[in-house]
């Protein structure tokens, strides 16, 4: 067809060659079974369907299906298509939009990628944008830029930029360079975040890695969860280890099988259990129940306590509320409110308000207001009780 | 392109440009194309030139020959950069939401 020509058309038996601003219109369909190649901008007025479909610098616009048995390819060039495309694979230089539901095994689009219904692949990379606004299913996803979808079910997802998404599951892992966001409840194998990782609804998945932040909104299911900078869960947060290099605060309740490492600062609204506990820095919670070891750097605050197998507040760390252990420990200069224990040393210099234990040994200058233990009392010198140690048959039932 | 903060639209520093070359150069794996960055970054070639040639001199980007034309490729200084980048605008984005309760409590401290 020659340039700025006007045809209508059918079936075509052979190649199609169309040249810049050329217009279509359609008898049937538009069925060319060799090559239909576009040089420049095209119209195409209905349904078509080739063997193979090129374009070249421009814009081709197809008002009806597009239906390619082997492959779409576009140079300095971009595809829309108002109705369904169905091709082996795409390859698009500039741009692809498409109207009704799309499919290939493999979508490569340098620049933008739109579609307002779903989008089937096993492989898509997008080097800009991709928007999306019905269910997107594929083995893998790369995106240089943003991706914004609807529902999801993939394997990967790696994005460079932004990734917003209405929920779904990614099977293996979430890369993002920028920030995540989901906006309904989402499942996943993995997630890695460079800066931002949000969700707005409920989440589920295995490990969670975020540089900078991550914010859940409702409650949020995990394996590890390492926060690097600042960390946020609206809800209720269950998984096996935390890490929290920055600041972390839970709404709810954080229900650990594993360890919690704190080197920053980190606040439960509710319950925080665990087996082990390691905190630099400060945590803060109701009440705080760990099966193993609890050792405390920094300060530890609970409104009903803290509960270890053994309890350590390192050296002048600060406790706020019972402490209650089968051992607790205070290094030097210490200093903590209640403690209950099986046994219970006070470092030199340390400081606690009651002392209630089965054996207790009070270290050079420390300072207990009471002591009430049912064995052994040892008192290093300059220890100070300010009521005498009182010795009693059984102690109070622990708290916790 | 790559979007800024929720609610009010953050104005594109540079750095955010040099950030979104960068997303979509290390996208191709060692064979991005000039023409390929210019749709992926939304960035006209003559002005994308002057980035890439300013992202090669300091060594955030690495260029080769394939087929007789330029690729473009991200060094590990230009993936350091992007690590930093997008931890800062974390950061960034906690600074400037409105401050916790907590935190207005520990401020009147």
């Amino acid at each position: 067809m020659p340039r700025d020509g006007k045809v209508r058309l059918g079936a075509l038996d052979g190649d199609l060659r169309v040249e810049r601003d050329s217009e279509i219109d359609v008898e049937g369909r538009l069925a060319v079974s060799g090559q239909a190649r576009f040089d420049g901008n095209a119209e195409v007025r209905g349904d078509m369907e080739c063997g193979s479909f090129r374009s070249n610098d421009g814009t081709v616009r197809v008002h009806g299906h597009l239906f390619v048995h082997e492959d779409l390819e576009t140079r300095d060039g971009a595809v829309e298509v108002d109705g369904e495309l169905k091709a082996r694979r795409v390859d698009a230089d500039r741009g692809l939009l498409v109207g009704g539901p799309a499919s290939a095994e493999r979508f490569d689009v340098g620049g933008r990628l739109e579609g307002a219904q779903s989008l089937t692949a096993k492989k898509v990379s997008v080097g800009g944008r991709f928007r999306l606004a019905g269910k997107l299913t594929a083995e893998s996803v790369e995106a240089g830029g943003s991706v914004d979808l609807r529902e999801v079910e993939l394997d990967t997802i790696e994005v460079g930029g932004v990734i917003r998404l209405a929920g779904g599951i990614v099977r293996r892992s979430v890369e993002v360079g920028g920030k995540f966001t989901s906006d309904a409840p989402f499942e996943f194998g993995g997630l890695e975040v460079g800066g931002i990782a949000n969700f707005h609804d409920s989440a589920k998945g295995g490990r969670i890695e975020a540089g900078g932040m991550m914010n859940a909104d409702r409650d949020l299911t995990f394996e590890d969860l390492e926060v690097g900078g600042f960390g946020a869960i609206g809800g209720n947060g269950k998984g096996h280890n935390v890490e929290v290099g920055g600041k972390f605060s839970v709404r709810g309740s954080l229900e650990l099988t594993g360890k919690l490492e704190v080197g920053g600062q980190i606040s439960v609204g509710e319950a925080l259990t665990g087996s082990v506990l390691d905190v630099g820095g400060k945590i803060d919670a109701r009440r705080a129940v760990f099966t193993g070891d609890a050792e405390i750097g920094g300060a530890v605050a609970t409104r009903e306590g803290l509960k270890a197998s053994r309890v350590s507040l390192r050296r002048k760390s600060r406790a706020t509320g019972p402490l209650v252990g089968g051992v607790v420990h205070l290094e030097t200069k210490a200093t903590a409110e209640d403690i209950y224990g099986e046994m219970v040393e006070l470092g030199d210099k340390s400081e606690a308000r009651r002392v209630f234990a089965r054996r207790a040994v009070v270290g050079e200058g420390a300072r207990v207001d009471e002591l009430v233990y049912t064995e052994a009392v040892e008192m290093r010198e300059g220890a100070r009780v300010r009521s005498p140690p009182q010795k009693v048959a059984n102690l109070p039932p622990f708290p916790l | 392109m790559l979007d800024g903060a929720p609610g009010t639209p953050r104005r594109r520093e540079v750095s955010d440009l040099y950030a979104t070359v960068l997303e979509v150069v290390k996208h191709y794996h060692g064979a991005a194309r000039i023409t390929r960055v210019s749709y992926g970054a939304g960035m006209p070639v003559d002005r994308l030139r002057h980035f890439i040639g300013r992202l090669l001199s300091l060594g955030l980007l690495k260029s080769e020959e394939l087929d007789g034309r330029a690729v473009y490729d991200i060094t590990a200084r230009g993936q350091e950069f992007l690590d930093t980048y997008w931890k800062m605008r974390g950061y960034i984005e906690v600074f400037e939401q409105a401050p916790d309760p907590e935190d207005r409590r520990v401020r009147r401290r």
